[in-house]
């Protein structure tokens, strides 16, 4: 491997105003051999992920960032005053996994699923920037058509749809819960 | 000894208790299915209407903001009930079920939980981690797109500004006046030194509302002695002042 390339990829991610693609990587490098950059960059990675640091280099949002370490999270916070981070609501989580798994879903389909008039939950996804309008139906009244964000994939830490949890993961859970009722009873 | 009442205050406003309540319809549901160990595609109707009608009277555990919603699945389960009830000339077939729109329609949401569950240990996690927030770089004045902003758009963005320096409950000091004139000197100079000023920053920094009332005449006052020119980069967006170039160069 070219020396250097590890420490040059380190460097692009730093300045980097946004999660930096692996394509981003390669195009900018594009004096290396690619398979070279590619290793370096699982290097890079690996040397983050081990080394005694406070930062490390996650792939999140579809590419590369530095973050801190989850267990210097109580000193983050109290350097930026925050207490806590808000966290979603169950409604609006419920909302978020539907456009997650049904997009690109109208509004009237999303309270159909969930039983319940979601236009308020909606908006307040839209404005999270969790997620967006897309473009309108071509069935009666034209609604609106919703998807998931970019956004959406950095807040859950993921790279691309792909990621989102899988029917077999989904189906553990169910199987957990099933297991739970089948316990006999003391 | 100063900190004890403070932290008190703190506390009682920041611990909001919420309790567990059923969001909708189908979560109650579930958790009744659950509950009673029901095979979700055989739903003994009957029984669980009994169940979910019991927690709609109790009005404890149920949102309700949504209360029309769980009255509306009781009706639905009580039709449902009337269909498996009447009597049929044929047997109904397997995906006749009366029940079937219902069980399609928990069995998605039941995987709907799930993932849920998934997403919240998800961002539970990556809650704490931190990246460094960037700001967007500012564009460049003089970019393309900016449009001469008419008395209207102004007077929209200066009603904008008065609602929030309303909402702010700011000591007023008395016994300060401010003059047209001063202000408008004011503005000038901080527009020569910054070169170009962001309308509602500007007012926002405004001491008290006649302040700010102030400020707005003269800024009005300059635009029409031609000495500033007020741009909008698009519409509703935030308002810049400039120096004319032509007042520039006569000074």
């Amino acid at each position: 491997m070219a020396p250097g390339l590890k420490e040059i990829i380190e460097s692009l991610i730093f300045v980097s105003l946004e999660p930096l693609s692996r394509e981003k990587i390669v195009e900018t490098l594009s004096d290396y051999p690619a398979a070279e950059v590619e290793q370096a960059l699982q290097d890079l990675i690996q040397s983050t992920a081990s080394a005694e640091r406070g930062i490390a280099i996650i792939q999140s949002g579809g590419g590369y960032v530095f973050t801190t370490r989850p267990e210097f999270d109580p000193w983050v916070r109290r350097f930026l005053k925050i207490d806590r981070k808000s966290k979603l609501s169950s409604a609006s989580l419920e909302t978020l996994s539907i456009v997650a798994y049904h997009q690109p879903v109208t509004l009237s389909e999303i309270s159909a699923l969930r039983n319940v008039d979601s236009s308020y939950t909606i908006k307040t996804l839209l404005e999270k920037k969790l997620v967006k309008i897309t473009g309108r139906k071509k069935s009666p009244g034209n609604p609106l058509i919703y998807r998931t964000t970019e956004r959406f994939l950095a807040y859950f830490g993921l790279n691309s749809l792909g990621e989102l949890p899988t029917e077999e993961e989904i189906a553990k859970i169910l199987g957990e819960d099933r297991t739970v009722e089948k316990a006999p009873k003391p | 000894m100063n900190d004890t009442p403070l932290r008190e205050i703190e506390t009682s406003e920041s611990y909001q208790v919420r309790l567990e309540v059923f969001e909708g319809p189908l979560d109650l549901l579930l958790f009744l299915i659950r509950k009673k160990k029901i095979d979700i595609h055989n739903i003994p109707i009957a029984v669980i209407t009994r169940e979910y009608l019991d927690y709609l009277g109790r009005e404890e555990q149920i949102n309700l903001d949504r209360e029309a919603e769980f009255v509306l699945m009781a009706a639905l389960l009580i039709h449902i009930k009337s269909q498996l009830l009447l009597p049929r000339e044929q047997p109904l077939t397997e995906g006749e079920d009366p029940r079937r729109f219902l069980v399609d329609q928990l069995v998605e949401f039941q995987r709907i939980k799930a993932a849920c569950s998934i997403l919240k240990e998800r961002e539970e996690g990556q809650l704490s981690l931190w990246t460094r927030e960037v700001l967007p770089p500012l564009p460049e004045p003089g970019e393309a797109d900016l449009v001469e902003v008419s008395l209207f758009e102004l007077a929209e963005s200066f009603f904008v500004l008065m609602k929030r320096k309303e909402a702010e409950n700011f000591r007023v000091v008395r016994g300060k006046n401010y003059s047209l004139e001063e202000k408008m000197k004011e503005i000038v100079a901080a527009l020569e030194k910054e070169s170009v000023l962001d309308f509602l920053e500007y007012f926002n920094r405004q001491e008290t509302l006649e302040e700010a009332i102030v400020s707005f005449f003269s800024l009005l006052e300059l635009i029409k002695v031609r000495l500033v020119m007020a741009v909008q980069e698009r519409l509703f967006q935030t308002i810049k002042v400039w120096l004319r170039r032509e007042s520039q160069a006569r000074q």
